[in-house]
């Protein structure tokens, strides 16, 4: 075989070849996965999957860390590293329905699914339910609420009491004392607050949980 | 410290394993190892010393199949010819020793600069990674303005961008998974397209000469030495680069075109940049080899002491692994003239082929196919090879200038 054949043939195959794997590229792009569908056989794969945030921590690094749980109830970690964070430049908030596209990787025995960047993550922000909505059925589910401090107290080993008002209706919000002590900003009665966390019933009463400091925060000061 | 020793060991023996045998890389054993550490409850510092010394061994050792079967693992794709050269001269056990040197130079050399260099990298980094795609922009245009002639330059932006095309199709969508996709697509592109070339080009190999080859001057190849190790020293920082480019940075820097000169830089290149993957931990707290994403896993935190250990074990691990080098080398050298040559290239690319099939399936060999056409083509129309690592660099590009979701998508997948 001379070389102008060999090249027009090894040139013809590269075409045909990148047109077929083009095709079945096609073939396999990714759907939204069920959460409760992942397992090890998805390491290394892209997948998207889309679910509520229940739960995040922010690293000092600037690195946000988020579970997400989707409608089959089971729950994932998406890591947003602070460069993602700062491409994407809006805030992901505490029951907000996040979908995100990424490689599924395992860390320290768990599946994480990892945004490479913002256009792999798309964030619906849901608004606080109201104080008057809260009853004793949504004990135990996570709710995000937004309401004016009228109270402020300190109790036992330095945990905090705030009562929040909105309208007629009050709630309590227990601020444990570790909370307290770490980087919990400054509050004072007539602040505008932001809090997430999980209801549950003390002393008869409903009362609201917070689980991290970041899971606070002033919307306006007094 | 007996039993860091003997797990160095450990590590030496199995990198010379998967440097001897093409489509095995150290990248197939390091989740063994690290599932290894996660249930035996061994010290976890062992197991990356076992790691570390495979990851030196199979960069050293992979210049054995490299030379002799034209088979190179990623990064030894570029020295390919050059050592075929020689082979063809029957020198091929002078290409050993060349890259013997080039190894255990640039080894010595960057273990030296590793924490100097660290306290630099740090604020360097985050200075030079937002402009990271013109950076890599600016590598591929001298790539490819090197080869001068119009036709060639015409030439090496078809391949580039056909092997781009090819990569961003395989590595960016769901056809087989992340971490097999670089195996049929490398394997392709310098490994079976170059082993059909030689199995169809010659009938056996010369005999190989042993015995007289002239003593390595330090002073004659310290220029390619030092060129080499900066080089590698880059690559092994920068993602996306990998050492083809660096040695056509180093020979940029140098002016060399030498053969021998282009083994010793070549060889300097792989190393540092091995060895580098694993101070980046510490210098810039990311991993930047398979390997060095096993190293991190397995510690929590990479401090100062951390990086003297791991150096400590690449220096003990690629001292031995240079030893053996020689000493396979010139048995193979010695063995090889009376073989037969296109059978030893044809099972090879057998080897490969059901490598493939295994890891990635159907999908794989229509990868491996793809590549393999495309890998000859810088052979028939008498243009670098390097071209081809567009098939990581289009890729890398596009997601460092934020593209790759817009392109992606442009193009429908």
């Amino acid at each position: 075989m001379d070389e102008k054949t060999m090249t027009k043939l090894s040139l013809l195959c590269s075409l045909t070849g990148l047109g077929a794997i083009y095709a079945a590229a096609m073939q396999v792009r990714p759907t939204m996965t069920p959460i409760a569908s992942l397992d090890n056989q998805f390491v290394g794969l892209k997948v998207a999957v889309s679910g509520q945030v229940v739960d995040s921590y922010e690293h000092p690094d600037g690195h946000l860390f988020l579970k997400l749980r989707d409608d089959s109830g089971s729950v994932v970690s998406v890591p947003v590293f602070a460069r993602v964070r700062a491409e994407l430049g809006e805030p992901i908030e505490f029951l907000d329905i996040v979908q995100v596209t990424g490689e599924v990787k395992l860390y320290r025995g768990e599946l994480e699914v990892i945004p490479e960047g913002a256009g792999d993550l798309r964030v619906v922000h849901t608004a606080p339910i109201k104080l008057s909505n809260l009853s004793q059925e949504k004990v135990d589910i996570p709710v995000k609420v937004q309401a004016t401090i009228v109270e402020r107290e300190i109790v036992g080993s330095g945990s905090m009491i705030l009562t929040l008002q909105e309208d007629s209706s009050q709630l309590s919000v227990f601020v444990p004392a570790w909370i307290v002590e770490n980087g919990l900003p400054e509050l004072h009665v007539g602040n505008v607050v932001r809090v997430d966390g999980w209801l549950r019933i003390y002393n008869e009463e409903l009362e609201l949980k917070l689980g991290a400091p970041s899971h606070l925060r002033v919307v306006e000061a007094a | 410290m007996l039993e860091v020793l003997a797990y160095t060991l450990l590590g030496v023996g199995l990198g010379t394993f998967t440097g001897l045998i093409p489509g095995i890389h150290v990248n197939n054993l390091t989740p063994l190892l690290v599932g290894v550490a996660a249930v035996s409850g061994l010290p976890p510092m062992n197991i990356v010393a076992a790691i570390v010394a495979m990851m030196m061994a199979n960069t050293i050792i992979s210049y054995i199949p490299a030379t002799f079967l034209g088979a190179p693992e990623p990064g030894t794709e570029l020295s390919v010819l050059p050592a075929h050269r020689l082979l063809l001269e029957g020198r091929g056990y002078e290409a050993i020793r060349l890259t013997a040197f080039g190894c255990l130079g640039a080894l010595m050399l960057s273990a030296a600069l590793a924490l100097p260099l660290s306290l630099v990298f740090g604020p360097a980094y985050a200075f030079v990674q937002p402009q990271m795609h013109w950076l890599l922009f600016v590598v591929i245009s001298a790539m490819i303005a090197l080869e001068r002639s119009r036709s060639g330059i015409l030439w090496a932006t078809t391949i580039f961008l056909l092997s781009g095309l090819l990569g961003l199709f395989t590595l960016d969508t769901n056809l087989v998974r992340g971490d097999v996709a670089l195996m049929p697509l490398l394997s392709g592109l310098f490994g079976v397209s170059v082993l059909l070339l030689s199995a169809f080009s010659k009938g056996s190999l010369p005999k190989q000469n042993v015995e007289d080859s002239e003593p390595l001057e330090l002073r004659g190849n310290a220029r390619a030495l030092c060129a080499g190790t900066g080089a590698g020293i880059l690559t092994g920082i920068i993602p996306g680069i990998g050492p083809s480019q660096g040695t056509v940075l180093a020979q940029l820097v140098t002016r060399s075109s030498g053969t021998r000169e282009f083994l010793v830089g070549v060889s300097g290149v792989n190393t540092a940049k091995a060895l580098f993957s694993f101070v980046a931990l510490y210098a810039i707290a990311r991993p930047r080899s398979g390997a060095a994403v096993a190293v991190d896993q397995l510690i929590d935190k990479v401090g100062l002491s951390e990086l003297l250990f791991l150096v400590g074990v690449a220096l003990v691990a690629g001292g031995i692994a240079t030893v053996l080098h020689l000493r396979l080398g010139r048995l193979a050298a010695r063995r090889i003239g009376g073989l037969p040559y296109r059978e030893m290239c044809l099972t090879v690319i057998s080897g490969m082929a059901v490598m493939t099939f295994w890891y990635a399936g159907l999908l794989g060999l229509l990868i491996l196919a793809t590549a393999t056409a495309i890998g000859v083509l810088p052979a028939v129309a008498k243009v670098k090879r390097t071209h081809c690592m567009g098939t990581i660099m289009v890729p890398c590009i596009l997601y460092f200038a934020g593209m790759k979701d817009v392109v992606l998508s442009a193009i429908g997948l």
